[in-house]
């Protein structure tokens, strides 16, 4: 069964269309991460299956769910996201930060049970995060704050995850690490993974398939290794980019023209 | 935890004694407690009947008027604080001071050559306070865009119009009802009765409940308004139940003892330098921290120059500006 299926999906903002009639679907325990020029709708896409933006029409299936007849907490014990620009609340410590995620299971007029605050231990824990948990999120570099934003969203115990560009603003060691993590859950837990990346090569090696977006519609689909080495990639981007085989993992490489 | 708990009930009951004992009339402590345990059956009063009619329905009125407002105004505070996650949000954000301040003129102005302010004054005023977060709901929320944003900005534009139509009116007024106006407008508990609590405690009392369990909601909140929806929090429903509670109950208070400023925004804030940014520790403890606060400013307000009386608003800012000052300053240095 798919783990996210989207029929025909549209969204719009005023007049101006985001996502436009996209039909894809995600298996179970695989991950598919969303490439794209800037504007393409990746964001709205995955925003719109993390169920925070409105469906105009067309529809996404969670788990076999119809998304539009859950409420949100329903909805959020089947997904979780990672937001492009999560906003990190000054003053809470990591782990109440983290225990948020709990939060559509306690609901919103009790405090987490001990049940929850096991699971958000154990979170803590996969993600090497003990010694920050007492710590001011703001005082997090933007490696450990993008580790605990990823806690949060696994607390959620769903079984699909969206991430919106995860690693935005890390270095590389930090870029791989989390993608690592990642990958591990996915391996481990059977996680499903819907992504937007903008590395072309870490979406190239992490991902199992590519979907290209362009003008809020899907350009390419296919396995990651294809969609990567289809020429189509550097038109949409309009540019030159040369794809290097290095010990057998594609690297992407733009070139001036 | 505790021991921010049991400081805090200390500063209540040292402010229930304040209401009580304080005053131009000197009456034994002794003597009042015994009068209190003659209430519940328990021995007999002491007091003289003149005594007995300034304590129980003079001072303790006052007492327990003078706890309701700031418990309420703190607790609205605090509560927009979070809901609109703006550290200068306070209780008249969406218009409830401009409207009841245009009911109260209105009413005033009405019988102009009557000597008191009439009765009926704090319903109008709560008419006038529910009517503008009315209007600012319908402005703001129109298309629902689910945006807070938009709410508070509506919330300024009803202020702004229904405080011009306030100076109109009272620009039309004699002298005399100016300066009942003016008075009404500083807030005070001087006019405060049995009456009045009835008033204003079971909307008080409801609307507190209300916030103080949305303390956990607005903990999620606090990642957006986005974000929360992503982690299952259903935000609109909380957004609308918070600001209803905390508008009714801020329109009721309004109501009955007028416009006292900076409650809302200091009580939360020294409590949150204290007990740390979660909702769920800063709304109960801003419910006993202002309502002690507000008792102590009222002890002051009428026995500094008296016989005379103070206007209540002008010592809550007097003492609330600089302490805010220092919890401005002591937050920076921390930082």
């Amino acid at each position: 069964m798919s783990a996210i299926d989207i029929k025909n999906l549209t969204v719009k903002a005023g007049a101006k269309t985001l996502v436009n009639d996209v039909t894809l679907s995600v298996e179970a325990g695989t991950w598919l991460t969303i490439i794209g020029p800037n504007g393409a709708g990746k964001t709205s896409l995955v925003e719109t299956v993390a169920g925070i933006r409105k469906i105009d029409a067309g529809s996404i299936a969670i788990s076999g769910e119809d998304i539009r007849g859950l409420s949100e907490r329903e909805r959020a014990r089947l997904v979780a996201l990672v937001p492009q620009n999560p906003l990190v609340p000054g003053g809470m410590s990591v782990r109440d930060y983290v225990a948020l995620g709990r939060t559509a299971y306690h609901g919103m007029l009790r405090a987490p049970s001990a049940g929850d605050r096991a699971i958000v231990d154990s979170v803590i824990e996969r993600l090497s995060l003990q010694e920050f948990a007492k710590r001011n999120v703001a005082t997090l570099s933007g490696g450990e704050r993008q580790r605990m934003v990823l806690a949060r969203t696994l607390a959620q115990s769903t079984m699909v995850v969206v991430l919106d560009e995860p690693i935005t603003g890390l270095d590389l060691r930090h870029q791989m690490d989390l993608l690592e993590l990642l990958k591990k859950e996915v391996a481990d837990c059977g996680l499903t993974v819907l992504a937007t990346l903008h590395d072309l090569t870490l979406a190239g090696q992490f991902a199992d398939r590519l979907v290209l977006l362009d003008h809020a519609q899907v350009v390419l689909d296919g396995p990651a290794r294809d969609v990567i080495r289809n020429a189509e990639l550097a038109s949409r981007y309009g540019m030159q980019l040369r794809v290097v085989d290095v010990d057998g993992a594609d690297v992407v490489v733009p070139v001036r023209s | 935890m505790t021991v921010v708990s049991i400081v805090t009930l200390i500063c209540l009951l040292l402010a229930v004694f304040c209401g009580l004992v304080v005053g131009p009339t000197s009456i034994g402590t002794s003597r009042i407690i015994g009068s209190l345990f003659a209430h519940l059956g328990i021995g007999h009063s002491t007091l003289d009947t003149m005594q007995t009619t300034i304590v129980w329905q003079l001072r303790a009125p006052r007492l327990v008027l003078g706890l309701l407002s700031g418990a309420m105004l703190a607790v609205a505070g605090g509560t927009y604080q979070g809901v609109f996650r703006n550290p200068l949000a306070d209780p008249y954000l969406l218009g409830v001071a401009a409207g009841a301040g245009l009911g109260a003129t209105f009413a005033i102005m009405d019988v102009g050559h009557a000597v008191s302010t009439p009765t009926w004054t704090p319903l109008i005023a709560f008419a006038g306070a529910m009517l503008a977060v009315g209007c600012t709901w319908l402005i703001g929320g129109r298309g629902m865009s689910s945006n807070a944003s938009t709410l508070v900005l509506a919330g300024v534009a009803v202020a702004a119009l229904l405080t011009s139509a306030q100076t109109f009116l009272q620009q039309q007024a004699s002298a005399n009802s100016i300066a009942r106006v003016y008075i009404w407008l500083l807030g005070s508990l001087a006019s405060a009765s049995w009456s009045s609590v009835n008033l204003a405690l079971p909307y008080v009392l409801v609307c507190i409940t209300i916030c103080v369990l949305c303390g956990q909601a607005l903990d999620v909140m606090s990642v957006g308004e986005d974000e929360a929806r992503s982690l299952g929090l259903p935000v609109r429903r909380v957004r609308t139940l918070v600001i209803i509670a905390s508008s009714l109950g801020t329109a009721a208070i309004v109501s009955v003892v007028g416009l006292i400023g900076f409650v809302g925004i200091i009580v939360p804030h020294i409590v949150r330098l204290v007990v740390g940014t979660s909702y769920r520790r800063i709304l109960p403890i801003s419910v006993v921290v202002g309502a002690a606060f507000l008792v102590f400013a009222d002890t002051i307000a009428r026995t500094a120059v008296s016989p005379s009386e103070l206007p209540l608003g002008v010592i809550t800012a007097l003492v609330g500006a600089p302490v805010f000052v220092l919890v401005l300053s002591i937050r920076r240095t921390q930082q």
